[in-house]
């Protein structure tokens, strides 16, 4: 385990440059650049803003669109992350069966390089919170950590997934409706609070909104997001998130990242072969 | 360098001639190497099956995997600025075999050490993206191989160099020619001053001039040390470049030792599989000849003759061009005539020990026998034979009345024989004509041309151009020196 780790460390270059690669080819053929990478969630942004503040005013949520946004955003990063990454393996099987290099460089470059898109697009949402006149407050320092956890998480699904896409094709299809799924399990346009506390399902009493966070890092990860950058429902400002409920997070999130590693590395060695 | 090297013995004293002094330590050391590969008629390579599968009866999914071993029990070792050619036949386990040197497959079995910064010659520019240009994908390659952006730096203009793409190194590189593609990656993949260099079987690219420079440069890389394993078809290209080679044949390492002696082995058993499998398919058509016979051998013997008896050897024609593995050339030019009084049942060559063979060395006694069946009394015959080469060249056509040897006649079985002592014949395959006339040569019995073949390969003469090996001595006379003795 340890040699591998320095084997990727080794390779760190690697990552770098297919990260670099990852851009310039989504730009290179674009006569904007990567001015698309700011103009795709202005215009997203823009959108939800007509539509929250001018056609449907009545909603009971403040600043709606900051809302929906700063948990939009992220959760559009991990959905294009996951989505790339599962196929990182496959896609260069041309590499794979050519060349020796650490095959999780391709699944964690992958999520890397859509993370610089979502770095990219946060000025974009820092003017809609001046726009909105939501509090800028010294929370705000806890982005940088929260970005990270995401990091690790979205890295550990990544492995998961590229990994079973190998050896069954059709994970990807599955996974477009789980990711469907998930997107609306997790509280992205609506509140956690709209969640009842308890509801009896078939006789059994379950916690609905202990379960959601529990069973879902991304509904932590959001709710952290949200903390810090919009605050809350009832209007009060950012603030942030509770101690354990924000260790408990960071405590799955790398978790997930360490399995996710240990499922990889157990099977990489055959996709030479299996690709 | 002669073969005739007592076994063991002497490729024992070539090792140690070759690396005197102390044992180097090994960059690679291949020890007990296993490689199965399983195939799975149909595996699940879907969630959609694999929950289909379930619900099928147990006698209906069965996944009887087959195992394919590509390597088995393999070992050895490769000391520092070594050069290791590996042959083989297709499918004897060479490019699995550098497969799992470069880690690209695990072996299944048995442990691979491997010191040192690989670079591999695998497939030339797998990892180059065409949307990026060719500098971009230098630095790009150079990382897969684990290169640092400044030890690039150092060698970037070396590799545009080499690649001679000056003009075109800031064009993407889906804008190449596949030649200049190639050239990239050549220049990339030996430019990383790697510890050791896996090349297979890719220095069949480019122009001539470029590949002669691709071979100049390994061949320099080898002067600088850099271990050097070489996978080729190419015997000649493996003999000039490996100080060592091994031999795997179907998996299984069969010969490690000095190139030249692990090529003569090689081909020698190439030779002899070729032999056997020719040698069947002669047999098979003989068998098939005369059942043949026997069956018209109830009706009128002059009808034997006609139609369908052509029509029989036709077949056969076709038949040993398809069983033999190259083509056939002179195939169409393959003919029999004849009144048929007397026949020429086979022909067939011996060599030293009277045994029968299609495949025969430069230099080797060699007997073509042609047995006949004369159904008439014939009085003094002449049986005539003509040798060409494959592109249809006439070497020579001795008959008996030329060599003013009398047969006073032939009547029944027998067979003539034409004895060489040593077969001047270069590397090649030759066609033999057959033919049996009257004592003037004007009426033919049977004449077969082109209707028998055998092989010449390289034995231990080493003469490779024209068409026949004269048994000559070389002299030298300096001219001005003390007279009298010459310089032999």
């Amino acid at each position: 385990m340890i040699s591998r780790l320095r084997e990727l460390y080794r390779h760190r270059e690697l990552i770098e440059n297919l990260v670099v690669r990852d851009l310039k080819v989504r730009y290179k053929n674009s006569v904007l650049g990567f001015v698309w990478s700011l103009l795709n969630p202005l215009l997203l942004m823009v959108v939800f803003t007509i539509v929250f503040t001018i056609m449907l005013p009545n909603l009971t949520i403040p600043k709606f669109p900051v809302f929906v946004m700063c948990a939009l955003l992220p959760w559009n990063f991990f959905n294009t992350s996951v989505m790339s990454a599962l196929n990182s393996i496959v896609h260069n099987g041309h590499l794979i069966k050519k060349v020796y290099f650490p095959r999780e460089v391709l699944p964690i470059s992958t999520v890397l390089s859509n993370f610089v898109n979502f770095a990219l697009s946060l000025p974009v949402l820092f003017l809609l919170i001046i726009f909105f006149k939501v509090p800028i407050t010294i929370w705000i320092l806890y982005l940088p950590l929260i970005m990270l956890v995401q990091v690790a998480f979205t890295v550990g699904v990544s492995l998961i997934l590229a990994t079973v896409n190998v050896f069954y094709r059709d994970t990807g299809v599955i996974m477009e409706v789980v990711m469907q799924a998930w997107f609306f399990l997790t509280p992205v346009f609506y509140p956690v609070d709209l969640l009842p506390e308890w509801k009896t399902v078939w006789g059994v009493a379950l916690p609905v909104r202990r379960l959601t966070y529990i069973l879902n890092p991304m509904a932590s990860i959001i709710a952290s997001y949200r903390s810090v950058l919009y605050g809350f429902t009832n209007g009060s400002p950012p603030a942030a998130p509770a101690f354990d409920f924000f260790s408990r997070t960071v405590v799955t999130a790398l978790l997930c990242m360490v399995i996710g590693y240990a499922v990889f590395t157990k099977y990489s060695h055959r996709f030479g072969e299996e690709v | 360098m002669s073969l005739r090297l007592s076994g063991d013995d002497g490729i024992i004293r070539l090792l140690r001639s070759k690396c005197p002094g102390e044992r180097k330590m090994p960059v690679i050391d291949v020890e007990h190497v296993s490689k199965s590969f399983y195939l799975y008629p149909d595996r699940p390579r879907s969630f959609q099956e694999l929950v289909v599968n379930l619900f099928r009866r147990r006698g209906e999914r069965t996944p009887s995997r087959q195992v394919l071993w590509a390597l088995r029990d393999v070992s050895f070792r490769v000391e520092a600025g070594e050069t290791l050619g590996i042959i083989g036949a297709n499918g004897s386990g060479k490019s699995t075999c550098l497969k799992l040197l470069t880690r690209i497959l695990e072996p299944t079995e048995g442990k691979i050490t491997v010191k040192g910064r690989v670079s591999a010659l695998l497939e030339l520019g797998a990892g180059f993206h065409p949307e990026l240009t060719g500098r971009e994908n230098i630095f790009l390659h150079g990382s897969v191989l684990g290169m640092s952006r400044k030890e690039m730096k150092q060698r970037f203009d070396d590799i545009v160099a080499f690649a001679e793409l000056e003009r075109f190194i800031d064009i993407p590189v889906k804008f190449y020619s596949s030649g200049m593609y190639v050239r990239l990656a050549f220049a990339t993949a030996i430019n990383v001053s790697p510890d050791i260099l896996l090349v297979d079987e890719v220095l069949a690219v480019g122009d001539q001039s470029f590949q002669e420079k691709c071979l100049e440069r390994i061949h320099e890389l080898k002067a600088e040390g850099v271990t050097i394993i070489f996978v080729s078809h190419s015997l000649d290209a493996v003999r000039n470049l490996c100080d060592r080679a091994i031999w795997l044949d179907q998996g299984i390492l069969r010969e490690d030792g000095v190139t030249d002696v692990v090529v003569a082995r090689y081909l020698q058993h190439v030779y002899e599989r070729e032999e056997e499998k020719a040698l069947a398919a002669q047999e098979a058509s003989r068998q098939r000849r005369e059942r043949a016979v026997a069956q018209e051998g109830s009706e009128e013997e002059e009808k034997g003759a006609s139609a369908e008896q052509e029509e029989q050897d036709h077949a056969e024609g076709r038949e040993v061009q398809n069983v033999e593995s190259e083509s056939d050339p002179l195939a169409r030019y393959r003919n029999r005539w004849g009144s048929r009084q007397a026949e020429i049942v086979d022909v067939y060559f011996l060599n030293e020990a009277g045994e029968r063979r299609l495949l025969f060395a430069t230099g080797e006694p060699m007997q073509i026998v042609i047995r006949y069946r004369a159904h008439e009394r014939i009085e003094h015959p002449m049986f005539g034979l003509a040798i060409h080469r494959s592109d249809g060249l006439q070497i020579n056509g001795p008959n008996n009345i030329f060599a003013d040897f009398d047969i006073p006649f032939i009547q029944g079985e027998g067979e003539v024989r034409y004895i060489m002592e040593s077969l001047p014949l270069l590397e090649g395959a030759y066609y033999v004509t057959a033919a049996l006339y009257d004592t003037d040569g004007t009426h033919a019995y049977d004449h077969q041309a082109l209707y028998y073949r055998f092989r010449v390969h390289r034995g231990q003469v080493g003469e490779r151009y024209g068409v026949i090996y004269i048994p000559a001595k070389w002299a030298h006379f300096p001219h001005g020196a003390e007279e009298g003795e010459a310089n032999r």
